[in-house]
């Protein structure tokens, strides 16, 4: 240890002199916490809904049940033979005249194995439409609900359903349910945004394809479906009141907080309607008990026929017939009286009248594996890149040769685009392998590898970009290596791949979306865990691509900048 | 004292017969001139050696003439005519060694010519052929499949200077081409430079070597704080100091005596091991005063003629007062 004083005094002195390594032992730490501290200050924002209402009270307006039948034929035979009235029309526009003028109370779209369409209408009686209603959403697969023939029909055409069931308002009586709460009439829209105050911020859209739309584009981290009949059912509470909700499991964290989100709130309404309704079920239940106006007749209470009871048994006591029949009458009221109570407490425990189906916008449930793979690919390819972009331009520096290679014949972007190819090629060949490993061997989930591929190269183009950037600010590799370290780390907390964007602050959402890894994983994400087209991501492709140009443009102007 | 002898202007050529010729040149970098005012010409198949302390600015005058970086003030000729450097027609008449390493350390040899010849435009045959012809040239042939990192100083100093002949250029600019090295990779060196005069290439370098710029350069320019201060032939620079040259070994007590009379009679002096070296253009004038005064102590006594590096760091005293 001799000599260790000494040896420490100089390393301080060269800390302390040295402005850069003061930087990044002392300043960077200090810059990453206040970057992860203000992603994370505002945790518990509202999360973003849409909102399909279903259940609205609407005299004119018409509701469309899309679905897999399983058996198109067998369900227009079904409607035929339930029909007052039934009739077959030769195209859509003759059918949806018709239906229009309340001339049928129902419209039945069928998909024929021809490929055509098949339309036909029926008068039908309301108990009869509400069973049949019943029926097809117990056996019919996909469930989707649309306010309006044309998406109705844009979904049969798409393939995603092969019969469509059109009903009128004023025909189907489960459209214009309110339940009373807590001194108030809610309809179902009104019920989900007052319970979800400060837990989601509703936005409210016509159809569930509008909303699914925003929540591929990330607009939104969940939509919620309100079926018909909602509202209706958890008034009478003869069934479970069901909830479609769809979420965005392509962020774990994302699904995570939006699903507990809906749950919470969901189990709240469940809560109020059940006091509610156990309120009035237990006051009548404690009529039977205690006797008084039951529904405007006045009856004898349980308790006082067991009083009455008790009180003539000293009298009968000398007729053993009757006094071991006033015993029975008096150990059957106590039992009756004690079974009431149970079950009062029974229901105010155990009741839950709201269900939820909790589905994927992927259209299927997604493992931990899938949803990491589009982050995993992203970040490694920011990485990579990088430091590729940067290393290698900054090589030409380390050796010498930028001043030798300035002087001849070679083109004013020969040097980039060389360092662009090798780079590209280096970082794309390795998302490739990612996501041919992730999937073949890990089994992870992608739906489209092409447009998965499609995104990486222009993702490749921004991050080389970036080092191309950096490249102009070192001279020597270390250096480089260096500089890629500290500008990436605090980009991955900054783009969603940790954290949701939504739970962000808006001006930490602001600063997500001018980097380009948030589109990178926006696009990934939709492409491989989303389902979503090439129409879909177009514009964050866009994006990608003008972002590459833009930061491949940036670093050669500054790099040709620095060797003058 | 020196005589100060306006060399500059007489060498000056007025853009006609200079192949490169700077007027006025200056470089100015956030607010500090490096350059100023430089005029210099270079005449075709000359070797014009600038010399000057660090930080003189020799470096900054080698990257503006070739284009590097551009002039604050001034014009470069070429032929008579005013030329941009960084133009492709000039840079493809120039070629540069570079005063740090400047290869690829894990290409060959071979490899680092081939790229340079490719990138330089020429065709594949042409540029294998080129680049034998250079590594002949610089002696590296049997070595030219060898990694260049792995390669000593000396041998690499080589290879970048064949590096900066590749396209056959007319003016050679070599920035302190034998720095670092040891003296008998220096020689290797000079003796190409040498062999660069002989093919008839004008060549210009900067060095701190005066020993090289004697041998090796036809002309001098002494570049000092940016500015050219004097400008000749190696023996034109050595004579403004004189060409005597004394060499004295007396004893210790007398060392302090001898110092201050040199002072007083403006005779320069310099110790060099036990022997103090004595210049000056009057110097035998001054000498009997000075044998006179210090007879006791004089231990031996020899006359040399000047060396370059004596009118130098004569100069430089001049200069700096």
């Amino acid at each position: 240890m001799r000599g260790w004083r000494s040896l420490l005094a100089k390393d301080w002195k060269m800390v302390v002199r040295n402005r850069i390594l003061l930087g990044v032992l002392i300043i960077y730490p200090f810059l990453i916490m206040g970057v992860i501290g203000a992603a994370f200050q505002e945790t518990g924002r509202p999360v973003p809904v849409g909102l399909v209402n279903l259940d609205e009270a609407r005299e004119a307006g018409s509701l469309w049940i899309c679905g897999e039948s399983g058996s198109p034929a067998g369900w227009r035979r079904t409607l035929q033979r339930r029909a007052e009235d039934f009739v077959a029309y030769a195209s859509g526009e003759e059918a949806l005249a018709a239906f229009e003028r309340g001339e049928v109370d129902a419209l039945l779209l069928v998909a024929e194995s021809s490929g055509g369409e098949e339309w036909c209408g029926a008068r039908i009686a309301n108990d009869r439409l509400e069973a049949m209603v019943g029926d097809l959403e117990d056996g019919w697969r996909g469930l989707r609900y649309y306010a309006t023939a044309g998406e109705a029909e844009s979904s049969l055409r798409d393939g995603e359903c092969d019969a469509a069931l059109g009903l009128l308002g004023k025909a189907y009586p489960y459209l214009a349910e309110t339940i009373w709460l807590e001194g108030e009439n809610y309809d179902a829209a009104r019920l989900l945004r007052d319970f979800s105050r400060d837990v989601m911020e509703i936005s409210d859209y016509a159809s569930e394809k509008e909303a699914l739309a925003d929540l591929r584009s990330g607009r939104l981290d969940a939509v919620i479906v309100i079926p018909p009949g909602f509202i209706s059912r958890l008034k009478t509470l003869e069934e479970v009141a069901g909830v479609k909700v769809v979420i965005d499991q392509s962020n774990l964290v994302k699904a995570e907080f939006a699903e507990t989100g809906i749950r919470g709130f969901l189990s709240r309404v469940s809560e109020r309607v059940v006091e509610e309704k156990m309120r009035a079920v237990v006051a009548g239940l404690y009529v039977l008990v205690t006797g008084g106006d039951f529904f405007g007749t006045q009856v004898v209470g349980l308790q006082e026929i067991g009083d009455n009871l008790r009180s003539i048994r000293d009298a009968v006591a000398d007729r053993p017939e009757l006094a071991g029949l006033v015993e029975q009458g008096i150990e059957l009221a106590e039992t009756v009286v004690a079974d009431i109570e149970d079950a009062a407490a029974y229901l105010r425990g155990t009741a839950l009248p709201v269900d939820l189906e909790v589905t994927s916008v992927a259209g299927r449930s997604l493992a931990a594996k899938d949803a990491v793979v589009p982050s995993l690919v992203a970040l490694s390819m920011l990485w990579t890149g990088v430091l590729c972009g940067a290393i290698l331009m900054v090589l030409e520096d380390e050796e010498g040769m930028r001043v030798r290679l300035r002087l001849t014949r070679m083109g004013p972007f020969a040097l980039v685009g060389s360092k662009l190819l090798l780079a590209g090629a280096i970082v794309f060949l390795q998302s490739v392998v990612m996501l041919f490993l992730a999937v073949a061997a890990f089994g992870a989930f992608a739906s489209s590898m092409h447009l998965a591929l499609l995104t990486t190269a222009l993702t490749a183009l921004s991050c080389i970009g970036i080092g191309l950037v950096l490249a102009a600010f070192a001279r020597q590799v270390a250096g480089a290596v260096i500089l890629s370290v500290l500008v990436t780390f605090p980009l991955i907390f900054m783009t969603g791949a940790v954290f949701p964007l939504s739970q962000m602050p808006h001006f930490m959402r602001v600063i997500a979306h001018a980097i380009p890894l948030t589109y990178a994983l926006e696009a990934l994400s939709g492409v491989m865990l989303r389902g979503e087209s090439l129409a879909d991501v177009a514009w964050r492709l866009a994006v990608l691509l003008g972002f590459g140009v833009a930061l491949l443009g940036l670093g050669s102007a500054l790099v040709r900048r620095k060797s003058r | 004292m020196v005589e100060r002898k306006d060399v500059t202007k007489g060498n000056v050529d007025e853009g006609n017969g200079a192949v490169i010729s700077a007027r006025g040149l200056g470089k100015e970098f956030n607010g500090i001139w490096a350059l100023k005012g430089v005029d210099l010409s270079l005449e075709r198949g000359e070797t014009l050696g600038v010399i000057g302390p660090n930080g003189a600015g020799k470096t900054t005058l080698i990257r503006v003439l070739t284009g590097q970086i551009s002039p604050s003030s001034g014009e470069i000729h070429c032929e008579g005519k005013v030329v941009d450097p960084a133009r492709l027609g000039f840079r493809m008449r120039i070629g540069l060694v570079p005063q740090e390493a400047s290869f690829y350390g894990r290409l060959t040899a071979r490899e680092n010519l081939a790229l340079l010849a490719r990138l330089y435009g020429l065709a594949g045959e042409e540029a294998a052929a080129r680049t034998d012809e250079l590594l002949q040239w610089s002696g590296l042939l049997e070595h030219s499949r060898r990694q260049v990192r792995f390669f000593s100083r000396g041998m690499q100093q080589r290879l970048s200077l064949a590096m900066g002949l590749v396209h056959r250029p007319e003016i050679v600019f070599l920035d302190e081409p034998t720095s670092g090295l040891d003296p008998e990779a220096r020689s290797a060196v000079w003796e190409l430079i040498l062999r660069l005069q002989e093919e008839g290439r004008t060549v210009f370098m900067t060095t701190h070597n005066m020993e090289e710029a004697d041998h090796i350069c036809t002309r001098l320019a002494i570049l000092v704080k940016g500015e050219i201060r004097e400008q000749g032939t190696p023996q034109r620079i050595k004579s403004l100091l004189g060409t005597d040259r004394v060499e004295l070994r007396l004893s210790e007590e007398r060392q302090g005596e001898l110092e201050e009379l040199c002072s007083s009679l403006g005779i320069y002096w310099k110790k060099e091991g036990e022997a103090y070296v004595l210049t000056g253009v009057d110097l035998p004038e001054k000498l009997p005063a000075i044998i006179s005064r210090l007879a006791v102590g004089l231990r031996d006594m020899h006359y040399r003629e000047v060396t370059l590096e004596d009118a130098f760091l004569r100069f430089m005293r001049e200069v700096e007062g």
